[in-house]
């Protein structure tokens, strides 16, 4: 069957040879080609869903992630394929410089994959930030930053990011050099460093051996693909993919870490201290600079291992510095308390954002306002900027308004008690009580009705009681409302409420508010925009502003939504609201 | 094993890992690439949406275009608000508030969007000129069917509600799409 492959493939006739025959030592370089490939295959899948821009970066790779049949594990493949490489460069490098193949005429190879191994590197970077997550938008700004304070680096800055700050162009431009320059740059590059590499032969393992390339060398090459395809897939499943933290936020900090080929750079710039700017420009042109002299510095004829030691040692020693840095970066990490604290809560918040985006959409505004689409939520931060102040914190000076607010239970308690804490027990009509009673029998008598609380309810029969609260309860258009109990419920608000209240539309009451639609969101709406209306609490009796101008209406409608929302809400699901 | 032998379990065994490489890369690729297909992907409100007062859909006057727009449409990983799902025409046919009927500016033969032609006093659609009179039946061109009747209903304060819909295109009979 292979030569009939063969055959039509035109390949016919005498096979290509591989002098000194096959061996394990050669395979790396056909294990790269396979990553890079199988790279470009996971890309494609990841770029039917990516979307790259400010607002929809994030949201797109959520939704790969958490919204697709094994969208999380192509991602995952594509990002550990990128270590995966240059891992086996490095492999692929180190096999090189032992054998010696740098040595003349094969410098152009040596020095054509020194070029692709710094330019896999800057690829994997380029795709980094493309989640435009925490950990990738910090990253990015970090390595931007050091990009800067080289040669050229604000001119690189300005072009890469696409301009002066991060942004959609930043995004399109990454995703442009990811997705489409680098991609043609490496396979060119790459192809080129095959050609001239198979022109040269290898450098023969075995004196006076030759064998054909196909099979003896390629079942060797497919079982290295093979061991490196399943290593690569028990990562990513050991490691359930990879991280997607929060969406980029520019307001907050985040401990953001370089991908861990990099971590030998960053541990270096710590130790650095204050020459850190030099150190992270000059390391890797150190590294870079010795791997392209090499092949000058080292000209002996020699190959042996043994002719060689004093440029083998230099390059051991490099590479030996490189892992030290890199586990001295990883045991810093892990023995920082705090640090992993921090990382604790980032790991919180990147799950519930996830979690906010899988059930609620990521809003049109961006990813950073994921927050905002749970219900609730907006109205949360128009509240928690206005009035959690004066009705949710511990200092407040108005009644209390958190979670089951207005609820049956709610409407129980203030009737049994409006003047209590929970109540109008902070507010200028208990407050100044002592001054009303006072006034009862002086010439002031007639203010006093005006700042008088409302009484309590307490001597109702309960089924009385049960039905004021199931008539109030109805007013906030819950749906689950007992229409017995509410119709009898009528009766009493007539007897009991009805000297102070209202319970028709427009209509003003006595001394106390109107109630119709109390706790509805039209109700809130209209209260909130100006409480001192004569159908609410009148100009006199409330210390609380008018909000009709202070809020956008979008605003107040979302305070409204809130309001509403509390009467349903647990305590759990408010602090849900508020984040880890 | 002689060489050639061996050559050839070689041949094959290289054929057999290359190839199941290969399948292991492509599969979790293909899934991945496949998964939108039979999904609701952009999701349409079921809910009536509101048009306004019906009072203002006046008997005689030429038919009103008026924008659908959904409050939230879920769009993959976007919610968006205030999305423009479409256009329906709607002329009053009757005196009750809701006597008004509803159709989709969607032209049921390739699905352009069908316009109004004051001069004819009918609709017009420009890509096929199919036209269809104020009713919906078709009276010209190449539609196989009359323009699609959207659902309305008016709530008890007096506004027009309306429920979108989507109906397959380029067939005689009418189907939800």
């Amino acid at each position: 069957m292979t030569s009939w492959v063969r055959e039509r493939l035109g390949a016919a006739g005498a096979p290509a040879m591989l002098e000194g025959g096959p061996s394990f030592a050669y395979v790396f370089g056909s294990v790269l080609v396979f990553l890079l490939v199988f790279e470009g295959l996971t890309g494609i899948a990841l770029g039917m869903f990516y979307s790259p821009s400010t607002t929809d970066a994030w949201g797109s790779v959520a939704y790969l992630q958490d919204q697709t049949t094994w969208g999380w594990l192509v991602r995952g493949l594509h990002h550990h394929g990128g270590g995966a490489i240059v891992v086996v460069a490095g492999l692929h490098l180190v096999q090189t410089a032992v054998a010696g193949a740098y040595k003349k005429p094969r410098e152009l190879v040596w020095w054509l994959g020194v070029l692709l191994l710094v330019l896999v590197v800057v690829w994997a970077v380029t795709g980094y930030v493309l989640r435009w997550d925490q950990e990738g938008y910090w990253a990015n700004r970090v390595e931007l930053g050091i990009a800067a304070g080289g040669p050229f680096g604000a001119q690189i800055q300005q072009v890469a990011l696409g301009g002066n700050d991060h942004g959609n162009l930043s995004l399109t431009r990454f995703y442009g050099l990811h997705a489409l320059l680098f991609p043609v740059l490496v396979g060119a590059l790459g192809y080129l460093h095959v050609k001239v590499a198979r022109r040269h032969g290898t450098t023969p393992v075995r004196a006076n051996r030759t064998a054909p390339r196909f099979p003896d060398q390629a079942v060797r090459d497919a079982i290295a693909c093979a061991v490196a395809l399943a290593m690569l897939m028990g990562v990513v499943v050991a490691r359930e993919g990879v991280e997607l933290a929060a969406p980029a936020d520019p307001s907050q900090s985040y401990d953001a870490r370089p991908l861990w080929y990099f971590r030998w750079l960053f541990e270096l710039r710590e130790l650095a201290g204050s020459a850190e700017k030099l150190v992270a420009l000059a390391a890797p042109a150190i590294v870079g600079g010795f791997l392209v002299a090499l092949p000058l510095l080292d000209r002996g004829p020699s190959r042996r291992v043994r002719a060689r030691l004093p440029w083998l040692g230099g390059l051991a020693g490099l590479l030996a510095l490189i892992g030290a840095l890199t586990m001295m970066s990883f045991a810093r990490d892990a023995n920082d308390g705090e640090l992993a604290k921090r990382q604790e809560r980032a790991r919180a918040v990147a799950a519930r954002a996830r979690e906010l985006a899988k059930t609620h959409g990521v809003p049109s505004s961006g990813g950073q306002d994921v927050w905002l689409a749970a219900p609730g939520a907006r109205g949360r931060k128009v509240f928690a900027d206005n009035c959690r102040g004066c009705h949710e914190d511990v200092e407040r000076r108005a009644p209390l308004i958190t979670a089951g607010h207005g609820d049956r239970a709610w409407m129980r308690d203030f009737l049994s008690d409006p003047s209590g804490d929970k109540f109008w027990g902070r507010t200028q009509l208990v407050v100044s009580q002592p001054l009303a009673e006072a006034w009862k029998d002086s010439w002031l008598e007639f203010l006093a009705p005006e700042l008088s609380p409302m009484p309590a309810m307490n001597e109702l029969d309960p089924a009385d009681m049960d039905a004021v609260v199931e008539l109030m309860y109805a007013q906030t258009g819950a749906t689950d409302v007992d229409a017995a109990k509410r119709t009898a419920g009528v009766k009493v608000f007539g007897a009991v409420c009805s000297d102070c209240h209202e319970l028709a539309f427009e209509v003003v009451g006595q001394g106390g508010p109107n109630l119709v639609g109390l706790g509805s969101r039209a109700y809130y709406f209209d209260f909130v925009g100006n409480p001192k209306h004569p159908l609410y609490m009148g100009p006199d009796r409330s210390f609380m502003p008018r909000f009709d101008a202070e809020l956008s209406i979008e605003d107040r409608a979302a305070v409204a939504d809130y309001l509403v929302w509390l009467r349903t809400a647990t305590p759990q699901d408010l602090a849900a609201l508020d984040g880890p | 094993m002689s060489d050639p032998d061996r050559r050839k379990f070689l041949s094959i065994a290289t054929c057999a890992i290359g190839g199941g490489v290969g399948l292991v890369s492509v599969a979790p690729v293909l899934r991945v690439i496949l998964d939108p297909a039979g999904k609701e992907t952009v999701t349409s409100p079921s809910a009536p949406l509101d048009l306004g007062p019906a009072a203002r859909f006046v008997a005689g006057e030429p038919p009103r275009r008026v924008e659908v727009i959904a409050p939230v449409v879920k769009d993959a990983w976007t919610a968006a608000r205030g999305v423009v799902l479409g256009a329906a025409w709607v002329t009053r046919i009757g005196p009750r508030p809701g006597d008004v009927d509803a159709r989709s500016a969607i032209c049921p033969h390739l699905g352009c969007g069908v316009g109004y032609d004051p001069a004819q006093n009918n609709y017009l659609c420009p890509c096929h000129d199919s036209r269809f009179a104020l009713s919906g039946d078709v009276l010209s061109g190449p539609s196989e069917r009359g323009l699609d009747a959207l659902p309305v209903s008016v709530s008890a304060d007096g506004r027009l509600l309306l429920t979108w819909e989507r109906y397959k295109i380029g067939q005689a009979t009418k189907e939800r799409a």
